[in-house]
């Protein structure tokens, strides 16, 4: 590496990112030392790297460390296995590289327990990571944030109020991430409301609350994850493109009036009032992905057909759907003969196998002449594994025949 | 049909000539301007070898706009791609940092210097100098004070 300029091999080092690879490069050689020295960018500890070494030690480690390097931009401290640091160490850390560090990654109890926020406000932080701690306050009239764009909150307990709060002094965040955070409500406030006009995605997951608004006219990319509400409603002026739910229960569901612009839908095991669900997406004709997965299908089926689908959503070119394929449900599904003339890649899947399964994919071949690929997920459920191997074995044997006469598609089955 | 898209020349240290697309030598902020310029004669590159621009064109016509596809099937392609690209010796993988950094062309100098931290990885201090045939060249002191540290090097 002679012929390296000192800045390159920083840059290098900087990709290592763990610690312990930067303390062994910076060991090596006095190139290297100085480039660790001088022009490192990035550095992470992980306790998990560290398994022996004695939580004092481990503070030594971190602050020699941290104390040798300049201009340091992004830092992460994750000490899950680790016992609480000393406040002060952790303090003395964030100030060093206040001034330049644009990332931090956060996941350490300390004692006594800081306010995080207070230590790295009013910087040029742009992407902010919080897990494992507790936010105490937040303080509108001098802490501010204003030039993140990224913030993740992973099992942090926060108020609704300090949430809300925390938006607000955050001018230019564009990703907000709440996973497993613990968000109090007071006695007076039965809703949850997130409002920030920058916002373009928002990732909710496991969480439980009554009542969740957003209010962000600029989302684009809303998932939602393992929840638990009673009611969710998005309050934009349209241009949500991607809309993502997987394995949430929701009593009600708004994601607005304005959804001419979403070009993803994608819901899993999601309990569905369907004519509800497709009156609120049946104006998305820019609609591209289209998946439908593990659905429990109410009575009403009223929309949930291949003649509707095409109908409106003509330019939908990736289409999944697994779902109790009882023979109503089948029958209404496939009825008409309208084609999904843009459809390229099909996947289906069942929930409960049933020998009409093969009528519904031979269906669903007929109705998408210009077809690249089709996945079939098999799932075998734990009952009745005999039963079930032999009739997907069956299915096997009748997809030869579909093979032959669809030779354009590429067929891949996989297993779960 | 091709031969209507503007073409950029471009001179090694070796003298040897090559064509690129416009939109790839726009890319290489270093020469960005010159292109932007309507600059028709050979751009002269004087760090860069023929046998190394060969290899820098070939990366960049394979990645421009193939990047930022959301398509996993081409990312996937594309990086098992670059994967038999980077399969260099290590003076080769040195000299494309080199040009990388010195044509200012982010995607490969992150890449080539991405691949060179993932041999670092997990090793001693002794397999590093090993590796990169770096000499221990610390003065006494220095040495001193990394032996100070020796209990959370030890076993690394």
């Amino acid at each position: 590496m002679e012929s390296l300029p000192v800045e390159v091999i920083g840059n290098i080092l900087s990709q290592l990112k763990a610690a312990r690879d930067v303390v062994i490069a910076s060991a090596t050689c006095r190139k290297w030392r100085e480039a660790c020295r001088y022009h490192l960018r990035a550095l992470s500890f992980d306790s998990s790297d560290w398994p022996d070494l004695t939580t004092s030690r481990l503070e030594i480690l971190i602050t020699q460390t941290i104390f040798q390097t300049h201009g340091l931009q992004a830092l992460s401290i994750s000490m899950e296995d680790a016992e609480e640091l000393s406040a002060s160490l952790v303090i003395a850390w964030l100030m060093y590289t206040k001034d330049t560090l644009r990332e931090l990654c956060y996941n350490v109890r300390t004692h006594p327990n800081i306010n995080i926020l207070e230590r790295c406000g009013r910087q040029r932080l742009e992407v902010l990571s919080l897990a494992h701690t507790v936010i105490t306050g937040v303080e509108p009239s001098y802490q501010k944030f204003p030039y993140l764009r990224s913030l993740s909150l992973s099992h942090v307990s926060l108020s609704a109020l300090d949430l809300s709060l925390l938006l607000l002094i955050c001018p230019r965040i564009e990703s907000l991430g709440l996973i497993n955070a613990d968000i109090a409500l007071s006695d007076t406030q039965a809703t949850m409301e997130l409002i920030s006009a920058s916002l373009k995605e928002l990732h909710v997951e496991a969480i439980s609350l009554d009542k969740l608004v957003v209010e962000a006219d600029n989302l684009q990319k809303l998932r939602l994850r393992d929840c638990s509400l009673e009611m969710f409603e998005h309050i934009g002026k349209g241009g949500l493109r991607v809309f993502k739910m997987d394995d949430v229960s929701i009593l009600h569901l708004d994601i607005g009036e304005n959804t001419e612009d979403l070009e993803v839908v994608d819901v899993q095991h999601f309990t569905v009032m369907w004519p509800k669900f497709y009156n609120m997406i049946s104006k998305s004709s820019k609609l591209r992905t289209l998946r439908l997965w593990g659905l429990t299908l109410a009575d009403q089926m009223e929309g949930m057909d291949l003649e509707t689908i095409s109908a409106c959503f003509p330019h939908v070119s990736h289409l999944a759907l697994e779902f109790d394929l009882a023979d109503s449900i089948l029958d209404h599904c496939l009825q008409g003969s309208s084609r999904l003339e843009n459809v390229l890649v099909l996947e289906l899947g069942w929930s409960v196998l049933t020998n009409r399964f093969m009528v519904w994919v031979a269906g669903l071949l007929e109705r998408c002449p210009n077809l690249k690929k089709l996945l079939i997920c098999v799932s075998a459920s734990e009952a009745n594994l005999e039963e079930e191997y032999e009739m997907i074995a069956d299915m096997h044997t009748a997809m030869i025949p579909l093979m032959r006469k669809h030779t354009q598609v590429d067929v891949q089955f996989k297993y779960e | 049909m091709s031969s209507k898209k503007k073409v950029i020349t471009l001179r090694s240290s070796d003298g040897e000539i090559f064509e690129v697309e416009e939109a790839v030598a726009l890319e290489w902020l270093t020469i960005k301007p010159l292109v932007e310029s309507g600059c028709t004669d050979a751009i002269p590159l004087p760090q860069v070898t023929g046998n190394i621009l060969a290899k820098v064109i070939e990366y960049c016509k394979k990645h421009i706009g193939a990047s930022e596809s959301e398509d996993r099937k081409i990312l996937y392609e594309l990086e098992s791609w670059d994967a038999d690209f980077i399969k260099v010796d290590q003076g080769t993988l040195f000299d494309l940092i080199r040009a990388a950094d010195y044509l200012t062309i982010k995607t490969l100098f992150e890449f080539t210097c991405q691949t060179v931290a993932d041999t670092i990885k997990h090793k001693t201090i002794e397999e590093v100098r090993h590796i990169f045939r770096e000499s221990n060249d610390f003065t006494p002191e220095e040495e001193k004070e990394i032996r100070g540290k020796s209990w959370w090097l030890q076993g690394l």
